[in-house]
């Protein structure tokens, strides 16, 4: 059994091949079910995220594989093979685990680190999983994966520090607050930025969001989309007052919070400190208003290097993360050599049992006088010789260092026991493996 | 005796380090672990002092010493298991086995004047020694809120800024230990009051209680001490000193503390030598 992985992401192809190329949008469980119809293709996963498309299968015959997925994509997505083909890539056995590893661990994404791919990953092999369209292989592989990218996220920091400016902006807003709940926001202009960043405020359970506009369509255009207040433009004093994060992105070509301004608000009581992102461009509040004792004045330039450094810290990380993916494909290339054992161990346990049956048979008329209960001691009796004769030869050849010992041990096996093997693992034999394995370890 | 907590104590303060360093949890769990184990040790310690002597040591400074980092450590247990914060741990360990060393390497001989068997007494000694185990929470609860509020005003995210708790979390923290040990500071300071006056009626030639007044610096500064906290407590209600400036009064508070607690009572005092 080989794997397979044939795909396009933002590396090998232009975001018009893979919008065309997209499952996320249609019925991924359709898909990959359409996909697990083909005849060599016996398990099948479809990864699909807005930066890749990736088909990763399992097969007996790679090559017939990897035309069939050609031409099911070309169906599926009604396209000419030729429009998509020469940004394919296309991966096989611990080349393409390598590469769902360094996926799952965020290795492989276009902002190095990001969360969310490992959620994608377990999304996708679920969807299959839940149509029966994954096996032995597949499922062993993206399982593992899972594991590859936990062990990158808690021992590297390639996931760390915010690199993006409201993502950014959130962070520092949470080092000085804590929670956010029930903080009071007000923001000042209501562009794109401001508007992100009062979405991810929201998503972090903040209270109030007034916001202020010149243009109060503008402003309540704004409060509709993140679950604000529209303000008055007069109200931003007293709203100042109150405030504990205040977002500026107005389009002024003057400053329009003077020092003045906010420290007639920080003269009274404050159980809190001030935290005012301006995000405007030319800058809408004063430099000085940072020197007032209870402010945090930051402004774009201020996070963007923020945002540089952290994206700098994550990428002297990166080292760290693929000796964690190179030290999981060893294993996960010693488990799968050990599937390769398989129809050795199968065949030698049956021939075993064989033996076994075969003396009880030659001994029937002895036992016969025997009662029922002795009788089947002796069968147990049996049973048990034959497994622990089996037992360390049958952990010894799933443990086998590299692929030429294997094939030299399992040919001497062969020999010694005239043993006939199949010439392929079919998944029949697999699955009488894994139940006699099963059996053992009771 | 004090030489096994003292042992556990330095392993917990290094392990507590590694954590804050390399912020991982298994690490951070492994610190509480020694930490428990320390204190476990410790209480066995000062249990079996309690029962050789029949009260909780403390006549000779080793024994007070040592009482004293035990009501740190088990302050200090009791703010990282409510607040689920261990970044702290690394700024209070160590003060614990610096302090642990003079039991552990001069242990003292536990010889109290007869006069001391007060209840009055023993609650004036164990609401003082809280206190000042609070205050010592508090202090480095505010030195790390001057480091944190540094790194964000100067727009230097650095080393601490990615270790330690929000400006908010500390700021809490802070005030909520000055409040509880200013309490037990001014019940312990009434309370030795009112027993000084008892027992100089019952022991009228004692020359460490003829010595209470205020013209002993360790009075004095005690006094002072519950002054300043008085001030903080005070001005964080009323005048709005919160954060950085309640961060710096803890910090100062808790070094006027300790310099009451060691050279002041080692070399000065007149009235707190108890044997």
């Amino acid at each position: 059994m080989h794997l397979l992985l044939l795909g396009v992401s933002h590396k090998t192809a232009p975001v018009d091949v893979r919008e065309r190329l997209d499952f996320s949008s249609r019925d991924l469980g359709a898909a990959v079910e359409a996909l697990a119809t083909r005849a060599s293709s016996a398990e099948s996963v479809v990864l699909s995220t807005c930066n890749r498309s990736e088909v990763y299968v399992a097969s007996d015959n790679p090559a017939r594989a990897r035309d069939e997925i050609i031409e099911f994509l070309s169906q599926y997505h009604s396209l000419s093979p030729d429009s998509f083909t020469p940004h394919l890539f296309s991966l096989s056995d611990e080349d393409a685990a390598k590469h769902l590893f360094r996926v799952a661990a965020g290795l492989d994404s276009l902002v190095v680190g990001e969360p969310q791919i490992l959620g994608q990953v377990k999304g996708a092999f679920e969807t299959a999983a839940g149509r029966r369209c994954t096996g032995p292989m597949l499922s062993k592989l993206f399982h593992w994966s899972f594991g590859v990218g936990k062990r990158v996220r808690t021992e590297t920091a390639l996931g760390e520090g915010a690199v993006s400016i409201s993502f950014a902006a959130v962070a520092l807003a949470r080092k000085i607050f804590g929670r956010l709940d029930g903080r009071r926001v007000l923001v000042i202009g209501a562009g794109e930025i401001s508007s992100l960043t009062a979405e991810h405020l929201r998503a972090q359970g903040v209270g109030e969001i007034a916001i202020a506009s010149r243009t109060a369509a503008h402003a309540e255009a704004l409060a509709a989309s993140v679950g604000g207040r529209a303000a008055p433009w007069e109200e931003v004093p007293s709203l100042l007052a109150t405030a504990d994060i205040v977002v500026t992105a107005t389009g002024s070509q003057r400053p329009i919070l003077s020092r003045a301004h906010v420290e007639a608000t920080t003269a009274r009581h404050r159980p809190d400190p001030l935290f005012i992102i301006d995000l405007a461009v030319p800058r809408d509040v004063e430099a000085s208003v940072g020197d007032i004792e209870q402010v945090f004045l930051y402004n774009v330039d201020d996070l963007q290097s923020i945002v540089q450094e952290n994206l700098s810290r994550r990428s002297r990380e990166i080292a760290h993360a693929e000796t964690i993916v190179a030290e999981e494909l060893l294993k996960f290339a010693t488990w799968q050599r050990s599937r390769g054992a398989v129809p050795t161990v199968v065949a030698l346990r049956q021939r075993f049992e064989a033996i076994r049956r075969a003396e009880l048979q030659r001994l029937d008329n002895k036992l016969v006088g025997l009662p029922p209960e002795a009788r089947a001691r002796v069968d147990e009796v049996t049973r048990l010789i034959v497994e622990k004769l089996l037992l360390d030869p049958t952990e010894q050849l799933k443990a086998l260092p590299d692929e030429e010992t294997q094939v030299a041990y399992t040919e001497a096996v062969n020999r010694l026991f005239r043993l006939r093997t199949g010439e392929s693992s079919s998944s029949s034999t697999d699955a009488a493996a894994d139940r006699a394995d099963a059996d053992r370890q009771k | 005796m004090n030489a096994i907590p003292l042992v556990l104590y330095a392993a917990a303060a290094i392990v507590y380090a590694v954590h804050f360093a390399k912020r991982q949890p298994a690490i951070g769990r492994m610190a509480t672990t020694l930490l428990l184990l320390a204190v476990l040790s410790h209480t066995f310690v000062i249990g079996m002092q309690t029962m050789e002597v029949r009260h909780v040591p403390f006549a000779s400074r080793s024994h007070a010493i040592s009482t004293f980092v035990w009501l740190l450590a088990l302050s200090y247990i009791y703010l990282e298991v409510t607040t689920d914060e261990r970044a702290m741990g690394v700024f209070i360990l160590p003060i614990a086995v610096g302090l642990q060393m003079i039991p552990a390497f001069s242990p003292g001989i536990e010889n109290a004047d007869p006069v001391l068997d007060s209840p009055w007494f023993w609650v004036h000694l164990l609401s003082l020694m809280f206190s000042y185990a609070t205050f010592a929470l508090a202090g480095m609860l505010g030195l790390t809120y001057m480091l944190q509020f540094k790194e964000i005003k100067k727009k230097h995210l650095g080393y601490f800024y990615a270790r330690l708790p929000s400006l908010h979390v500390l700021d809490a923290m802070n005030s909520r230990a000055v409040i509880v040990g200013w309490l037990f500071l001014t019940i312990g300071v009434v309370v030795g009051v009112v027993w000084t006056a008892q027992a100089r009626a019952l022991a009228p030639g004692n020359s460490n209680l003829q010595a209470m007044s205020l013209n002993d610096p360790k009075i004095l500064i005690a006094l002072l001490t519950w002054a300043v906290y008085a001030f903080e407590v005070f001005a964080r209600s009323t005048m709005g000193w919160t954060g950085r400036r309640a961060a710096w009064l803890s910090a100062v508070g808790f070094v006027i503390v300790l310099l009451n607690f060691l050279p002041v009572s080692y070399f000065v005092t007149t009235s707190h030598t108890f044997q």
